[in-house]
């Protein structure tokens, strides 16, 4: 009998060990986390959901922690993905700083009180006032065109307007980043129906067309890099113009009737346990480091005043007329409406 | 004798309990409560909803295509193996193994980078354009998920095949009428019972996969029931309450096929294990017979092996993916990248092996008492404990998921590991439970009741029987386990996607990310050297077996 309990009792310090072993680093986290409350001069740690670009989220992180000793966890996905994830730890919120490929979504979040103020950021008077919040919910701290991205080995003729990628040269052709994944891809198809009469008309020809809907927006532009398509809709431009610099053949164009300049913001969560860290992180993408390093991955800027390279600056890029205040609620439809469409 | 009693029961019901029970309570709890009070409004929205049932029949669909196109390649191989002179070519089982452990996921992505516009056949044979639109159907959608599904319902066959060999074949020889009457009248029907247990969890399996509907089902638009229920939890606008109404129903579906699994099993269950050993005969083959069973065995290794690998190895490989198949595209630039000290890919990878080392450890040490407690299954306690150690494997991994997400996250837990390595570790146990027992249980089998009676009376204690006894007889039977359960873990993907704290990555979500925001060569290397490891880890699998074999021989 007492044998038996030997054994139940080593497998059970087993067990825990192991259980203990591979909790060990995130309660390590925590207790740092509350011991830095206590002791500002202990490591804090700042988790921050970003949606990409990977190498960006990288690079900013790594930038960040070397110029305040402060430790980054980071949580990247898509836009929609860091959406689901905050609705899914609602009762036990997790992130500090988030940082979305769509204003709409996060003027969403504004509205559904999830974000908190923080007006006196430095260097928040250079940001491009379009894409932020006036009351200081949110920064557009840098923004991507959205053109067509095509395979300049299979493309006699470069497209140059929404409707030519209706023409049956490029019949089973074409493809769009899912919008479901894609706050880009939202943001064009919600820019490009709000600016245009025709826009459904279009999509719908498109339709016709045989488009394709493939993926988040790496994988579509994917399928026109190895030209199993040859162009992309709604093509994200920095990853277009960085494949572009490695080599693959592939450019992109913007429209002339215009196209969505999509803003990527950078927000504080209400529930932050870290709000030091967190507007620390704020303003470090603002600041001229921050922006440096946002052109280097061929983004657009939000302070204009710092030069692109090897890319169409803002003021070159025909732009649709988008008003981004109350989109969430529109985009949704938008979605609804797509997803009738092709699924 | 050894792990009974009242406590040991408790104990052990209470941690699987909380582990893998809990889970489904939540799920159940989370579709039918609202506010405190019984609703049932979140199920009728669920009916009410079109895509649901469009969904069940694309998932019902797959899941008989997908038993038909195992069966194509799962009995002729099986046959081959057995009634062929190419019975004697063992090495073929592991290579046959290998399209079963490459992550379902890899190996489409490798089909589709094969077979689309400007893919590598194109590359290679421009005339094969047409094939690309046939491929990318229904038709491609079967073949790759049959292709990674048959070894299992091949091993099977195969297995009972070798055990009808002895005595029964020779006795239909010696009684019977013509080789043709023995085929219809003994060897068919004692195959039947078999056949149809492993194509009821092919279909369970169908059902439950997610990789392949994931990348190739979303690209031909061919939504199943997994990729229905990861979309509303990952894609915005988020619908948990129907996620997990889908996940009640998916859970039903399964409880209900299971159910008719066991009834099949135990009704046409005969015993062909006469103790006779099948007499090895030289077989010899007539030459078209020999031709055509290589044809058939190196036209499976083509399809299931040799073409995903090809487009993964050499997207792996490639400079500028844009230029294709040309001379001088070629570097190892990706490895390179991979092995950069403190790379995303590197740091990925490795949280996969500790991970699925944990899972191995802890899994093996649980499913050793339980399998000491199980024994026989002859009281209803052993029964009760066997049935929900075993659930996991009968229920689709995504249904646990979403159940350990609710279950982790309810607001009266006083703490909580949602959102930290132990919740992988958790859930991994949880998927995974089922391949130590029942590795576990199938070595205690084999042990005769003369070793416990001659400890009962020589032994000294029950403590001395584990150390000197039954660990190292059974440690054969553990390692299997643990080598299997390894395996599966490093290749887990969906559990990975939804659960994974901020900063962690495993080689399989970041494989997946790569897809869809990041670099699909560096992707592709983490892919080859995970796969890479599984191989090698196969083989030692195998080595530890055969070592059993001869040991207990």
């Amino acid at each position: 009998m007492k044998k038996r309990c030997k054994l139940l009792v080593t497998a059970g310090v087993l067990l825990a060990l192991t259980l203990a072993g591979c909790g060990n680093n995130q309660s390590a986290g925590s207790v740092n986390k509350d011991a830095a409350n206590a002791k500002p001069q202990e490591v804090q740690t700042l988790t921050v959901y970003s949606a990409g670009p990977d190498g960006l989220a990288a690079n900013i992180q790594q930038a960040f922690e070397e110029k305040t000793g402060m430790k980054v966890e980071m949580f990247q996905g898509t836009t929609g993905k860091i959406l689901s994830r905050l609705e899914a730890e609602k009762n036990n919120p997790v992130a500090d700083v988030v940082v979305l490929a769509s204003v709409a979504s996060m003027d969403g979040l504004k509205e559904s009180d999830q974000l908190q103020s923080y007006k006196d950021a430095e260097n928040a008077t250079k940001i491009n006032s379009d894409w932020s919040d006036a009351e200081g919910y949110y920064y557009g701290y840098s923004a991507s065109a959205l053109g067509i991205a095509y395979n300049t080995k299979n493309t006699k003729e470069a497209p140059i307007e929404w409707t030519d990628l209706a023409k049956s040269e490029w019949q089973d052709k074409i493809n769009i980043p899912d919008p479901s994944l894609s706050g880009s891809a939202v943001d064009f198809l919600f820019g490009y129906a709000e600016a245009e009469k025709s826009a459904w008309d279009t999509i719908q020809s498109w339709k016709k067309n045989g488009l394709q809907v493939n993926g988040a927006n790496k994988e579509a532009l994917d399928a026109v890099i190895t030209g199993d398509k040859n162009a992309t809709i709604s093509g994200v431009d920095y990853m277009a113009y960085k494949a572009k610099a490695s080599g693959e053949p592939v450019e992109i164009v913007y429209p002339q009737s215009g196209t969505v300049v999509s803003p990527r913001a950078v927000g504080i969560m209400k529930e932050a346990k870290n709000v030091d860290g967190a507007k620390a992180y704020v303003n470090f993408l603002l600041s001229d480091e921050g922006q440096k390093l946002v052109t280097d991955a061929y983004l657009l800027p939000g302070n204009k005043e710092i030069p692109v390279k090897d890319r169409a600056a803002l003021g070159e890029i025909p732009q649709l007329p988008v008003n981004w205040k109350g989109a969430e609620a529109k985009q949704l439809d938008i979605l609804t409406k797509f997803n009738d469409i092709f699924r | 004798m050894i792990m009974e009693g009242r406590r040991t029961f408790g104990l052990l019901v209470t941690i699987v309990a909380t582990f893998a029970i809990a889970p489904l309570i939540a799920i159940v709890y989370y579709t039918v409560v609202h506010d405190g009070h019984l609703d049932v409004s979140q199920i009728n929205r669920m009916f009410d909803n079109d895509r649901l049932w469009h969904t069940l029949g694309n998932s019902l669909l797959l899941g008989i295509l997908v038993i038909l196109g195992t069966t194509i390649l799962a009995l002729p191989m099986a046959l081959i193996r057995t009634k062929t002179s190419l019975h004697k070519f063992d090495w073929l089982d592991i290579i046959l193994t290998i399209p079963f452990m490459t992550p379902p996921y890899i190996g489409s992505m490798g089909w589709i980078l094969f077979m689309q516009n400007n893919g590598f056949l194109q590359q290679l044979m421009p005339s094969a354009t047409w094939m690309s639109n046939t491929f990318f159907s229904l038709f491609g959608m079967v073949m790759i998920m049959s292709l990674h599904l048959f070894p299992f319902l091949y091993l099977m066959l195969k297995n009972t095949l070798l055990r009808i060999n002895g005595s029964f074949l020779d006795a239909a020889l010696i009684f019977g009428r013509s080789p043709w009457r023995n085929w219809t009248k003994v060897v068919l029907p004692l195959l039947v019972s078999s056949y149809v247990l492993g194509i009821l969890l092919i279909f369970i399996k169908t059902l439950a996969e997610f990789g392949t509907p994931a990348t190739f089902g979303s690209r031909i638009g061919f939504q199943v029931f997994t990729t229905e229920i990861h979309s509303y939890l990952s894609r915005w606008p988020v619908d948990i309450s129907m996620a997990t109404s889908l996940s009640l129903f998916l859970l039903s579906v399964c409880l209900v096929i299971w159910y008719f699994q066991n009834l099949i099993g135990r009704k046409y269950t005969y015993s062909v294990l006469s103790g006779k050993t099948p007499a090895v005969r030289e077989i010899k083959d007539k030459w078209y017979i020999k031709l055509g069973a290589w044809l058939f065995v190196g036209m499976v290794l083509l399809f299931s092996i040799a073409i995903p690998y090809f487009s993964i190895i050499v997207t792996s490989l490639q400079k500028v993916r844009g230029n294709g198949l040309s001379a001088g595209n070629f570097s190892l630039a990706s490895y390179q990248a991979v092995f950069t000290s403190g790379s995303a890919g590197l740091s990925a990878f490795l949280n996969s092996v500790v991970f699925s080392i944990l899972t191995a450890v802890v899994t093996a040490i649980l499913g050793l008492f339980i399998a000491l407690y199980i024994k026989k299954g002859e009281t209803k306690k052993q029964q009760v404990l066997d049935f929900f150690s075993l659930m996991p494997n009968i229920i689709p991994g995504i249904v646990f998921v979403v159940g350990l997400i609710m279950f982790w996250n309810a607001p009266w837990l006083p703490a909580t590991i949602y959102n930290t390595k132990a919740m992988v570790v958790v859930t991994y146990c949880v998927l995974f439970l089922p391949y130590s027992v029942q590795y576990t249980k199938s070595s205690l089998s084999q042990l005769d009741q003369s070793i416990f009676q001659s400890v009962a009376i020589f032994g000294r204690n029950s403590w001395d029987m584990y150390r000197f006894i039954l660990i190292p007889l059974l440690i054969q039977g553990i390692l299997a386990g643990m080598m299997m359960t390894f395996i599966i873990s490093m290749r887990e993907l969906v559990a990975g996607l939804l659960i994974l704290p901020p900063s962690v990555k495993t080689g399989a979500t970041f494989i997946y990310s790569q897809f869809e925001q990041g670099n699909v060569g560096v992707g592709m290397a983490v892919a080859v050297i995970t796969v890479a490891m599984t191989v090698i880890f196969m083989f030692i699998l195998d080595w530890l077996q055969k070592r059993g074999g001869w040991a207990s021989a």
